[in-house]
C-alpha cells in the first residue's frame, strides 16, 4: 500500500508542472486582449494621466515577470480581483463560486450515468456480438458519437417539455434550474441538490432533479456513445483470453465469468476512455448550459470572452484547468487501483 | 568461381524480367491471356480439383487486400454520404435553390412551414433551410480541412523533429504539447478568438495551432519506434542528411495511423465549429449550420423545422466522416478491428 501511496504523491507532483504550465499559458495569452483592463476602472471620459495612474496603481505598468509573479500569488491567496463588466466592481470569487458548482453537478451526474449506462450497454453488446441486440446498440453508439449536443437539448426540450405540455401530460421543465417562482434556497455548499437534501426541503430536492432530467440526458449521450464503444471493443477481446476459458471449464455461471472475471480486466482501458472525455464533457456542458439556460459557468465564461473581463476569463479558466487536471489525476490513481500490474 | 558467375547471370535476368514486368503492364496482360488462353476457351480444360483450390487461394488472397477490408456496409454508407456532402460544398451555387444573396440578404416572411416554394420551409428572416444547408456544407469543410492540413503538417514537424532528435528539444516540445492537450480546447479557442477576432480564418488558425498538440504526440510514438529500424541506418550510411532520413524516410513509414486520425477530426472540427458558432461566436451573417440553430432557438417551439434540418445536417456530416474513418482504421489497422 505505501508504494500505492507513493505513486499518488508522485503523480500529484507530476500533474503540477502541468497546471502551472496551463497558468503561464493563460497569463501569456490574456496579455494578447485588444482591451486595456485599466480602461474599465475609469469614468466615461479621462485623460491620458488618469489612465498611467490607473495602470500604475493595478500593477500593468510593471516588468511581465513581476507582472506575471503578482498574478500567481492573487491566485494562490485567493485575491481574484474584480469583474469589470459582468457585475461592476464586484469580487470576482463569490461570483465564480456561485455558478461553479452548478456545471460541476451536471457533469459530474452526466459522468455517473454514462459510465454506468456505458459499461452495462458495452457489456450486453458483446455478449451477444453481430446478434440484433448487439447491431441495435451499436448504432446507437455511432449516432450518439456525432449527434451535436445542443441538438440533442432542442430536440428534447421539443419532444418531452414542449409537445408533452401541447398535449396537456406532465411535462419536464424546459430550461433553468429551478421553479422561477419557488422562493430562492440559502447556498450551504453551492451544490443545489446536496444543499437541499441537507436542509431537509424535498420539494427543493425534487423541482431540482426534474430540472437537471434533460440536461444531463442530453450531455450523458455523447459520452455514453464512446465508453460502450470501447467496452465493446475490451469486452471482446478480454472474452477470448484463456483465463476465461478456464472459468468457463472449471463451472463458473456465465454471468460470473462475464462480471468477475472478464469486466475487471475490461474496464482498464474504458477508465482512460472516461477519464479523456473529461475535456469533452466540459465542453459539452458549455453548450448545455448554453441550450436550457442555465446558468452556470460556461454561460460566465462566454460572458467573459465576449465584454472581455479579464479576471473573470482568468478565474474560470483556473477552475477550468483544475478541474480537468485532478479529474485525470483521479483517473490515473483509478487505473492503477484496477490494474495490479501497472508500475508504481 | 563458376557458381558466382551463374548466380550473377540468374539475378541480372531476375532484375531484367521483374524491371520489365514492371514497365509494361500491358505487355503482362498479354502474356497471362496467352498462356490461360486454353482455359478460357476450351471449356472444361482446368480440373475440377485445382479450380477448387485456385478459389481457395484466391480467397485468402482477396482477404489480404485493402479494399476488401475496407469495404463493409456502414464505411459504403459513410463513403456516399461525405460523397454527397463533398458534392454540396463544391456544387452549392447550382444545387441550392437560391442564391447566396437570397440566403443571406434579411427578407419578409421568416418561420414558414414548408411550402413549394420553400422545401423545407424559412428560418430567420425569411432564408430558405434547403438552400441554408446546402450553402453551410461549404463553410464547414472550408473550416474543418485546412485548419486539419495546417495542424498535421505541424504536427508532423514537432512530433518529427522531437522525436527524432531527442534530449531538450524533445523535452520542451512535449511538454508544450502537454499542455495544450492538458485543457478542453474549446476554452483556448475561445481565447484565441477574443484575441484575435470572428473571422473564420482565425477559426481556421486556432484549430491548426490546437490541432497540431494531437497529431505531434501521435507521430512522435510511431517515430520513436521508427528511428532505431535498420532503415533509418541504412539510410544514414549511404549519406542521407537528417533532414532527408526525417520526411524522405521516416514520415512515409509512421504516416498511417495520422490518416485515420484526420479523417475523424474532420468531424471533430465540424462539430466543435457548428458548437461555437451555436454559442454565438461565428461572424455574423455566416451560413453555418450552428448558427442557424442558435437562431432558431427563441422560436424552435413554433417552427421546428428550422431547428430539426441544420441539426440532422450536422449530424449526417459527422456521422459520414466517422464511418469512413472506422472503415479505415479497421482497414489499416485490423488489430483495432473490434471498436
Amino acid at each position: 500500500m505505501s508504494s500505492m501511496l507513493k505513486y499518488i504523491l508522485k503523480r500529484i507532483l507530476q500533474s503540477i508542472p502541468v497546471l502551472f504550465g496551463v497558468l503561464t499559458l493563460v497569463f501569456i495569452l490574456t496579455k494578447f486582449f485588444p482591451y486595456n483592463p485599466a480602461i474599465a476602472y475609469l469614468p466615461q471620459s479621462f485623460s491620458e494621466e488618469d489612465l498611467r495612474q490607473m495602470e500604475r496603481f493595478l500593477g500593468l505598468d510593471q516588468p511581465l515577470v513581476i507582472q506575471y509573479l503578482d498574478y500567481l500569488t492573487d491566485l494562490f491567496t485567493g485575491d481574484w480581483g474584480k469583474s469589470l463588466q459582468i457585475l461592476e466592481g464586484a469580487d470576482v470569487w463569490p461570483l465564480v463560486m456561485q455558478k461553479f458548482p452548478r456545471t460541476i453537478e451536471i457533469t459530474i451526474l452526466s459522468m455517473i450515468i454514462a459510465s454506468i449506462v456505458g459499461i452495462k450497454f458495452g457489456v450486453i453488446s458483446s455478449k451477444h456480438r453481430n446478434k440484433t441486440k448487439d447491431t441495435v446498440v451499436r448504432g446507437f453508439a455511432l449516432l450518439g458519437v456525432s449527434i451535436p449536443v445542443f441538438w440533442l437539448g432542442m430536440l428534447l426540450q421539443y419532444f418531452f417539455s414542449y409537445l408533452l405540455m401541447k398535449a396537456g401530460l406532465p411535462y419536464l421543465p424546459y430550461q433553468g434550474f429551478a421553479t422561477s417562482w419557488y422562493p430562492k434556497l440559502e447556498p450551504i455548499t453551492g451544490f443545489r441538490l446536496i444543499d437541499s437534501l441537507i436542509s431537509g426541503k424535498f420539494a427543493y430536492f425534487t423541482d431540482y432533479l426534474l430540472h437537471l432530467i434533460l440536461p444531463v440526458l442530453a450531455l450523458s449521450f455523447i459520452t455514453l456513445a464512446s465508453i460502450t464503444r470501447q467496452t465493446r471493443s475490451s469486452m471482446l477481446e478480454v472474452l477470448q483470453q484463456d483465463y476465461v476459458r478456464t472459468a468457463r471449464a472449471k463451472g463458473c455461471k456465465e454471468k460470473d465469468v462475464i462480471h468477475t472475471h472478464a469486466l475487471k480486466n475490461a474496464l482498464i482501458p474504458t477508465v482512460t476512455i472516461i477519464g479523456l472525455n473529461i475535456g469533452s464533457l466540459l465542453t459539452g456542458a458549455v453548450l448545455t448550459e448554453t441550450t436550457f439556460n442555465l446558468d452556470g459557468m460556461g454561460q460566465l465564461m462566454i460572458t467573459a470572452i465576449n465584454r472581455y473581463d479579464y479576471y473573470v476569463l482568468n478565474a474560470c479558466v483556473f477552475l477550468v484547468a483544475l478541474v480537468f487536471v485532478s479529474a485525470n489525476l483521479i483517473m490515473d490513481i483509478l487505473y492503477a487501483y484496477l490494474d495490479p500490474r501497472i508500475k508504481y | 568461381m563458376v557458381e558466382q558467375k551463374l548466380l550473377k547471370k540468374e539475378s541480372e535476368t531476375e532484375y531484367e524480367r521483374s524491371s520489365r514486368e514492371k514497365r509494361n503492364f500491358l505487355s503482362k496482360i498479354f502474356n497471362w491471356i496467352i498462356t490461360h488462353i486454353k482455359f478460357l476457351l476450351i471449356p472444361g480444360y482446368i480440373s475440377d480439383d485445382l479450380m477448387h483450390r485456385q478459389t481457395e487461394y484466391e480467397k485468402t488472397k482477396s482477404q489480404r487486400k485493402f479494399i476488401t477490408r475496407f469495404k463493409s456496409v456502414l464505411t459504403i454508407v459513410g463513403l456516399i454520404l461525405m460523397f454527397i456532402i463533398i458534392s454540396f460544398a463544391i456544387f452549392a451555387p447550382w444545387l441550392s435553390p437560391y442564391s447566396r444573396f437570397w440566403l443571406t440578404f434579411p427578407q419578409y416572411g421568416g418561420w414558414q412551414p414548408p411550402s413549394p416554394e420553400h422545401l423545407l420551409g424559412t428560418a430567420q428572416d425569411g432564408f430558405d433551410i434547403l438552400g441554408r444547408m446546402i450553402w453551410g456544407a461549404r463553410t464547414s469543410l472550408t473550416v474543418a480541412l485546412p485548419a486539419l492540413f495546417l495542424a498535421v503538417a505541424g504536427g508532423c514537424v514537432i512530433g518529427i523533429v522531437g522525436a527524432y532528435y531527442g534530449g531538450i528539444i524533445d523535452t520542451i516540445l512535449m511538454r508544450i504539447v502537454d499542455i495544450m492537450l492538458s485543457f478542453p480546447s474549446i476554452v483556448l479557442i475561445l481565447v484565441f478568438i477574443a484575441i484575435w477576432g470572428r473571422e473564420m480564418r482565425y477559426f481556421i488558425l486556432a484549430y491548426g495551432i490546437l490541432g497540431m498538440a494531437g497529431y505531434a504526440r501521435i507521430i512522435r510514438g510511431s517515430v520513436l519506434q521508427a528511428k532505431n529500424l535498420p532503415y533509418v541506418d541504412a539510410a544514414r550510411v549511404s549519406g542521407a542528411s537528417n533532414f532527408r532520413i526525417m520526411f524522405k524516410h521516416i514520415l512515409p513509414n509512421v504516416i498511417q495511423p495520422v490518416i485515420v486520425t484526420f479523417t475523424f477530426d474532420i468531424g471533430g472540427i465540424i462539430l466543435s465549429f457548428a458548437g461555437l458558432s451555436f454559442l454565438g461566436f461565428a461572424q455574423s451573417g455566416i451560413i453555418e449550420w450552428g448558427y442557424d440553430l442558435d437562431k432558431a432557438r427563441g422560436s424552435f417551439r413554433t417552427a421546428p423545422w428550422a431547428m430539426i434540418f441544420p441539426g440532422l445536417m450536422i449530424m449526417i456530416t459527422v456521422l459520414a466522416f466517422m464511418l469512413v474513418g472506422d472503415g479505415l482504421r479497421d482497414a489499416l489497422d485490423p488489430r483495432l478491428k473490434n471498436l
